[in-house]
């Protein structure tokens, strides 16, 4: 017993240790980062960090950026995908299965394959370094499809039918009876992919180039300068920043959250 | 409200080898109350979607009234469907439920609700309209049910096992109130069951099904009294009729530890005789139609049904409660003249 507990707590330190210590960083000057032993509380602790991030740096643009592109890629893929989702559950249409799998074998193509292709893609439209270029490629992602075709398909039949029968075509069955159903399954798909765009980094660092349309990853990698000393203080400030306001998402969507991963369990 | 026609309708589920649906015709007319009977997976659900419009026939032709409604959509039938989970909209209020037909139809809000609750008051639901349905016990979701599908006046009213989540008090119950909410809104009733009591007490007519033909159609009294062929007699009836396989000859039925005289009725050859428990009596074996060993005695409450084993083959006898013979005693067997079926070899019924 006291064993288990022994090993809880080193993996709880070996988790927790270097957050805490970017967050202690963030608060000293960057010469008292290299004191030596490191002080975890830091004796004299300076907002300055904070200060020079949001004064001399764009970072309140970065952050709206990124929850600007974040939210509507959330929003659209919540829209398509459930009623992408709707009629792989429910709909009867020819080549339903082989249409279906095709779309989740793309999920086993590797991201960074697609990189470069999609790059000449989005140039070739013309909408390279432009805000479409954030917002449309995370959109042709399947898996979103794939989660509401299954909170969609633990709906019964018998409820589509009904709708039918009550006079709904298949757009009004999937706005008045499936989509009031499945909110646990929007909320799950909608912050999913969320969280998948606030911390993606690779593709908008290849899809933009101007200072305008950067977002929190990319920002803060343009922190780190090259071929000079970085700034530990600053980037760990802009870290540290960085993580609010997707935990203020999380917690203001958390109830939903526990709701839809215990909706299968109590549903008889 | 309107009449329907099914007409030499075929039917098959993608995959599956045999048609659920094989030549079914059938001509119900407006007002009726009509019941489809069978056993599970005899096609009569099938039959009723296809009705409904929630599935296609392959060939045939389907009328309600003189319009032909094979490819109509369900949304364009103004057919009314009860399922046997009541499906009712778990999100929405007892009153959003019953009112949502009308509400796909565009009616007005203050017009949808006051027919939602003129129909909700004929069920004795006013006191539960602004519950959710999740707060509603089994007996309760099956009148929202019913009100849903009566709600917008429907050409005809189609229901599928409605009773058989119910318990058995309750079931009675909702018999009756259906019966009476047929005879109130003069709507045509086609009604899916697989219970022969439910069948008998309700319908004006039955229609018997066994994969995917319709067996016979008729009145309860003549399923029960003339059935067409060994299935219906076998299927309808509680407890069921027996089969004894035997021989016609001179006019006389004979099997191992069986004969009977036949009044003349028909002829030479392989017979099978059909008689059901209630025209069986128990009797000295002297002179009876028939001996036997009681085999088994199954309690009814207030009858018993004594099995008895004649030859290889099992008799059923309905006897009143306490004057049943003790198991494994010989009985002899009278049967009522006027009340034997005869079958061929093949299950068709004689005269």
């Amino acid at each position: 017993m006291t064993l288990r507990w022994l090993g809880l707590l080193v993996f709880c330190v070996v988790a927790v240790a270097p957050f805490a210590y970017v967050v202690s960083a963030s608060f000293k000057a960057t010469q008292s980062l290299f004191s030596f032993p490191p002080e975890w509380i830091p004796s004299d602790p300076t907002l300055g960090n904070y200060e020079r991030l949001i004064g001399d740096l764009p970072f309140v643009r970065w952050t709206l950026n990124t929850l600007f592109v974040a939210g509507t890629v959330a929003v659209l893929k919540v829209a398509f995908d459930s009623m992408a989702g709707y009629a792989f559950s429910k709909l009867r249409f020819a080549g339903r299965r082989p249409v279906f799998g095709l779309m989740l074998a793309t999920v086993m193509i590797p991201p960074a394959v697609l990189i470069i292709p999609l790059f000449f893609l989005v140039r070739d439209a013309g909408l390279l370094d432009t805000y479409w270029a954030l917002i449309l490629p995370p959109l042709a992602n399947p898996i979103g499809i794939f989660m509401m075709r299954g909170f969609i398909d633990a709906l019964p039949d018998d409820l589509d039918k009904a709708a039918r029968i009550d006079g709904c075509g298949p757009f009004r069955t999937y706005w008045h009876v499936v989509l009031p159903l499945v909110r646990p399954g929007l909320v799950v798909v909608g912050v999913y992919a969320f969280l998948i765009q606030y911390t993606n980094f690779v593709w908008p660092l290849v899809a933009t180039s101007s200072e305008d349309l950067y977002v929190l990853t990319t920002g803060l990698a343009r922190l780190k300068p090259n071929f000079t000393a970085p700034d530990w203080g600053l980037i760990s400030a802009g870290s540290v920043a960085a993580m609010v306001p997707i935990t203020v998402v999380f917690l203001l969507l958390q109830r939903q959250f526990v709701a839809a991963s215990l909706a299968g369990a109590l549903k008889g | 409200m309107a009449r329907v026609r099914v007409d030499d309708v075929l039917m098959r589920y993608p995959g599956a080898e045999r048609p659920a649906l094989d030549g079914v015709s059938l001509d119900i007319a407006d007002e009726e109350f009509f019941v489809l009977l069978g056993p599970s997976g005899c096609g009569k659900s099938t039959l009723l979607k296809l009705i409904a419009g929630l599935e296609h026939p392959e060939a045939g032709r389907l009328r309600l009234d003189d319009e032909l409604v094979n490819y109509v959509s369900p949304s364009r039938r103004n057919v009314a469907m009860v399922f046997q989970n009541y499906a009712l909209y778990p999100q929405m209020s007892v009153l959003d439920n019953i009112a949502f037909p009308l509400r796909m139809r565009r009616v007005k809000r203050a017009e949808r609700e006051r027919s939602a609750c003129e129909v909700a008051a004929s069920l004795g639901l006013e006191p539960l309209l602004a519950r959710s349905v999740s707060q509603l016990s089994g007996g309760q979701r099956q009148r929202v049910a019913v009100a849903r599908a009566l709600v917008r006046r429907p050409r005809v009213l189609l229901m599928d096992e409605p009773l058989s989540n119910l318990d058995a008090l309750l079931r009675v119950e909702m018999r009756e109130e259906l019966m009476r909410v047929h005879r109130e809104s003069r709507t045509t009733v086609v009604y899916v069951t697989h219970d022969q009591v439910e069948a008998t007490t309700m319908a004006d007519r039955i229609g018997v099904m066994s994969e995917g033909r319709l067996e016979q159609v008729g009145a309860p009294d003549q399923i029960y009294g003339r059935p067409a062929n060994r299935f219906v007699a076998g299927f309808v009836g509680s407890p069921p009729m027996s089969f004894v396989e035997g021989r016609g000859e001179d006019g006389v039925f004979l099997a191992d530890g069986v004969r009977v005289a036949l009044n003349g009725r028909a002829t030479a050859g392989p017979l099978v005789l059909g008689v059901r428990p209630d025209a069986v009596r128990l009797t000295d074996p002297a002179g009876a139609d028939g001996v036997g060993e009681v085999h088994l005695l199954e309690s009814l409450g207030g009858d018993t049904v004594v099995v008895v084993r004649v030859g290889e083959q099992l008799l059923r006898a309905l006897v009143r409660r306490g004057q049943t013979p003790p198991e494994g005693s010989t009985v002899g067997l009278a049967l009522d003249a006027a009340e034997l079926h005869l079958f061929d070899e093949s299950g068709a019924t004689l005269p």
